[in-house]
């Protein structure tokens, strides 16, 4: 009886926990969880953004929960091939209210459990219904609930802009999902969606932030950008053409991310593979991306158009390998932009090498001392005239492929399936 | 020489400027056992002996006191020490020493300082507040360093218009914010009456953390690595 009583002054809004189920089982296979690059203010109410990102809490398969990743609803019109909410698909359905996400995300806020919303939907009924439905969330959580913690919102392909436009004025970050890597493949797996479709919106939304950004305009216009996503091995696109087509958004649409996800096989049809994609390739994909956005590669030295990246060792030794006639450089000379370019040296190490080398000549024992890593690099450097790696490429390629075996997180996700992964971590493979 | 002091940052420097010029000095404020034939000595903290030092110390380097500070909060035995070394080259270079990055006593400050920080930044996300029947807000914790004061600016900042309080449960003192003004003060233990739907949050969180995993790529070490086991005590995500 007691217990009725507050159930009923205090739960209207709150949501069920089989609802809460569905809808977030739903929405676990994106990928993109970053919670980084707005420094949104607490105006009066709760939260804010944190320009660092913060992560909240790891699940078993080693994913961090930063934001509260849901589904507004699964109920979907389109019929996408590879997606567990494709309309002919037999799952139960279930939709929330605005209302109980926005208190679900603010009493989870509350309790420090996560760093703000992650807000997606299926296409119920129409486009604009959906996106309609998920501004009218946003903006209930940023007046009602005054609520300022990082919100990332799904844009729903074919809606009104002017619905998304009003969206991104109370959201700190919007992707749209390419979903797949080429326009045939879209076609194929996702009728309903077309490249244009996903493509103007980012594009529009780019524009608008830009004019916002140069008009000084009051308030916030999508602080942390745009990103997007695509399905690495539903289709048959190579390393290198999703490469390039990641390089073109950067450079066109100014996205801050392209999230690679590995294909898992949730569904089964007759036009997708049975076989997930190894972790393997995505860890491969997502090193490349690095390469782009933080070492100044260009996607046509990681990959040539019709390969994939190779799977022995990670794309900048490949790329090393094939310049060998570039190395090996010397450590207390070489620009900041040919250390990045260096097998095993990432931008912290060359940061360290370029302020400490100002005080003293550096040895290979400094290096060491300054926690270089240095099983790698070693074949590609010079330490104040010496060399202390192999002396053929042979020999160098064999290092670099039996150290890349011996990295126990890159061997397991060889084994994508997690019966495997199992038996290799108890040596019964 | 050993020379032990109370742990404050006066009595830091004071311990400093008396150990400057010995070779053999080793600085700490924590227990440690002797061994036979050791010397050592006690340092009380000294103000004057410390402004001096300090001033000097500032003069060298602006940023000398904040490291300062960020060491003597690790839980590393040799935190003493590590800070001796640091801030005597500091006063011997007269400049900033933070990006010679090839010498030993540098690095290990750094090395130092970034796990308090690390921790810091961990615990921004791992902290986890329970709401009491009055509305205030209480988590316990147990950092491995002493930071749980330097967690306020970030919670007060995000929660203006929450009274909470972070319970340091190991070091029995508690970091609080009352609505109005923050500030740390000795707590040996806490019975807080929960608000009548907190067990129901808790129990939406646990089932919000089993239905986002994806069973079929389960990788428990890499888990185990970004989120400690020492810290699951406190999540309701880790109870049973």
């Amino acid at each position: 009886m007691f217990d009725f009583c507050f159930s009923l002054r205090y739960n209207i809004r709150m949501i069920s926990e089989e609802k809460l189920k569905i809808l977030t089982e739903g929405a676990k296979y994106d990928v993109s969880c970053s919670s980084s690059g707005s420094g949104r203010k607490n105006v009066g109410g709760m939260g804010n953004g944190y320009a660092a990102g913060c992560c909240h809490s790891f699940t078993p398969d080693g994913r961090c929960i930063s934001l509260l990743k849901i589904l507004l609803s699964n109920d979907c019109i389109y019929d996408c091939k590879y997606c567990p909410n494709r309309a002919k698909a037999d799952v139960t359905r279930a939709e929330a209210t605005p209302d109980e996400i926005a208190s679900l995300t603010f009493d989870f806020y509350k309790r420090n459990y996560i760093e703000g919303l992650f807000l997606s939907s299926a296409v119920t009924k129409s486009p604009d219904y959906t996106m309609e439905r998920l501004l009218l969330t946003v903006k209930k959580l940023r007046t009602e609930y005054r609520f300022h913690g990082y919100i990332h919102l799904k844009g729903i392909p074919r809606a009104d802009m002017a619905l998304s436009r009003e969206a991104a004025s109370y959201v700190d970050r919007m992707s749209y999902n390419v979903e797949l890597p080429s326009e045939a493949s879209l076609r194929l797996l996702a009728p309903q969606k077309s490249k244009e479709s996903l493509l103007l919106p980012m594009q529009t939304l780019a524009r608008d932030a830009q004019i916002f950004r140069a008009e000084k305009r009051k308030g916030l216009f999508l602080p942390a950008g745009q990103t997007t996503q695509m399905i690495v091995g539903a289709s048959p696109e190579t390393d290198g053409r999703i490469l390039r087509l990641s390089q073109s958004l950067y450079r066109k649409t100014g996205l801050k991310r392209v999230y690679y996800s590995s294909y898992v096989p949730v569904v089964h049809d007759s036009l997708l593979p049975d076989l997930p994609v190894g972790q393997l390739r995505e860890h491969r994909l997502y090193q490349a991306d690095w390469l782009m956005r933080f070492y100044g590669f260009s996607a046509e030295e990681i990959a040539p158009t019709e390969e994939n990246l190779p799977l022995e060792y990670d794309p900048k030794c490949a790329w090393a390998l094939r310049n060998m006639h570039l190395f090996p450089i010397e450590i207390n000379r070489a620009p900041l932009e040919v250390l990045l370019r260096t097998p095993g040296i990432g931008t912290k190490s060359a940061y360290k090498i370029t302020e400490a080398r100002k005080y003293c000549k550096l040895e290979f024992e400094h290096l060491k001392k300054m926690r270089v890593v240095l099983k790698r690099a070693k074949h590609f450097i010079t330490c104040n005239g010496k060399f202390y790696g192999a002396k053929q490429q042979s020999a160098i390629k064999g290092f670099l492929a039996a150290e890349e075996q011996s990295n126990s997180a890159v061997q397991l996700s060889l084994f994508s399936d997690g019966n495997n992964a199992q038996k290799a971590l108890t040596g019964q493979l | 020489m050993i020379y032990f002091f109370d742990g404050t940052k006066e009595g830091f420097l004071t311990a400093l400027v008396v150990a400057f010029c010995d070779e053999n000095a080793f600085l700490t404020s924590k227990q440690k056992q002797l061994t036979l034939g050791e010397d050592c000595m006690f340092i009380s903290a000294d103000a004057q002996k410390a402004k001096k030092a300090e001033a000097r110390l500032l003069q060298a380097d602006k940023q000398s006191m904040s490291d300062l500070t960020t060491l003597l909060r690790s839980s590393d035995p040799n935190n003493a020490q590590i800070a001796f070394r640091y801030l005597q080259l500091v006063a011997k270079e007269k400049k900033p020493v933070r990006n010679m990055l090839a010498n030993g006593d540098v690095v290990a400050a750094t090395e130092c300082m970034q796990r308090v920080t690390w921790e810091l930044h961990r615990l921004k996300g791992f902290v986890r507040f329970m709401e009491s029947a009055s509305g205030a807000l209480y988590a316990p914790l147990s950092p491995d360093h002493d930071i749980c004061d330097l967690l306020l600016p970030h919670f007060r900042a995000r929660l203006p218009e929450f009274p909470f309080v972070l319970h340091d449960v190991s070091r029995k003192k508690a970091a609080v914010y009352d609505g109005k003004n923050s500030f740390l003060a000795p707590l040996d233990r806490a019975d807080v009456l929960l608000s009548a739907d907190e067990r129901a949050w808790q129990s939406l969180w646990r089932k919000y953390y089993q239905s986002v995993n994806i069973p079929s790529r389960e990788r428990l070490k890499q888990m185990r690595g970004y989120l400690p086991v020492r810290y699951w005590k406190f999540l309701p995500e880790k109870f049973p």
